[in-house]
């Protein structure tokens, strides 16, 4: 922070750069990472470390003040007790404001997410075991995502009739019970 | 006991299993079993009581031979519970609803079970599908097939 705060080493238009490029670099959605994002023309005259250092001091100072959903006015006490210049601190808050509003910080881990369900009815009159079995069922597959953007394969079963109702009779109470308690 | 060799016993109990299974698996009627096994030139009294032999087994043998026919993992049961994540390492105060479910499944007779959680709407949207899923067999154009299939 000291080196982003010192005006000889870090001149107006490319602390600017920086912000921006430390800001981009977290929302963006990290598959989409776009490993040159430093390479901001306004940066080139910094020594490469010195960026590299600015700027890993920028996102954590990000980070940390969406993690506990900081107001403007904490993180202005915290960038003066790091000795950035007013005018600096000024710029940072705007960014933030403007750019934090979007962003949900979704990070961390989670049991695989369910994101969609598609199913197919079939009746099925033979197989090469059984001859008119004429038995209707249900094959559900649930579309997951996990929490590490990886593509996790998806969740299929088959069901009966009977066994589908018991799956929404089941899910309904969830709900209900969902409702009930945001109404507490 | 039987006074009669091995071989002998052997294919005719093959001979019975695959007369048995056959006729269970294409589910025929009385008249087509007579009529097949009349072509074996057994005696009456046999052919009556392979017969009665078919009659009496055949649900059972029809059910075991459904066990074999290629399947998906089955749908066995769901719990669920409902959570609200109020902090997490990377983010303090929050208010964050999820469902977490347990769902067990059974493959090939092995009982697998799978921890998921979604949100709120996309529960939602879950109920709305699979609703609409169970509604299709009442629909007129599944009751014209099931009606004509039989």
């Amino acid at each position: 922070w000291r080196l982003l705060g010192d005006p000889r080493r870090f001149p107006r238009r490319p602390f600017a750069a920086l912000l921006r490029a430390a800001f981009r670099s977290l929302l963006d959605h990290p598959q989409a990472g776009n490993p040159f994002i430093l390479d901001d023309p306004d940066l080139k005259d910094i020594d490469p470390t010195i960026l590299k250092h600015c700027h890993a001091a920028a996102a954590t100072c990000i980070l940390e003040a969406g993690k506990q959903k900081a107001d403007i006015s904490a993180i202005s006490t915290c960038l003066e007790d790091c000795k950035l210049d007013k005018e600096r601190i000024e710029q940072f808050c705007t960014e933030y404001q403007e750019l934090v509003t979007v962003v949900s910080f979704s990070i961390g881990r989670s049991p695989l997410h369910i994101t969609d369900v598609s199913w197919r009815l079939e009746y099925q009159i033979k197989n090469n075991q059984l001859h008119k079995t004429y038995q209707p069922s249900y094959l559900v597959t649930l579309n997951v995502e996990n929490s590490d953007s990886e593509s996790h394969p998806d969740v299929s079963f088959s069901c009966t009739m009977e066994q589908l109702q018991d799956l929404v009779g089941k899910l309904k109470d969830a709900a209900k019970s969902l409702e009930r308690a945001t109404q507490m | 006991k039987l006074n009669i060799d091995v071989d002998t016993i052997q294919h005719g109990v093959e001979g019975l299993v695959y007369l048995l299974t056959e006729s269970s698996k294409l589910m025929i009627s009385e008249v087509d079993f007579q009529d097949s096994v009349h072509v074996l030139g057994f005696s009456d009294e046999l052919n009556k009581s392979l017969l009665q032999l078919y009659l009496d087994n055949r649900k059972e043998i029809r059910s075991i031979l459904g066990e074999l026919a290629p399947r998906l993992p089955s749908y066995h049961s769901l719990e669920w519970r409902l959570d609200v994540q109020l902090a997490s390492r990377t983010l303090r105060q929050q208010i964050k609803p999820a469902v977490t479910m347990k769902l067990h499944l059974n493959q090939n007779e092995d009982p697998t079970a799978q921890v998921l959680q979604t949100d709120p709407a996309t529960l939602l949207h879950l109920i709305q599908q699979l609703e609409q899923a169970l509604g299709e067999m009442k629909m007129n154009h599944c009751r014209r097939i099931v009606r004509n299939m039989k």
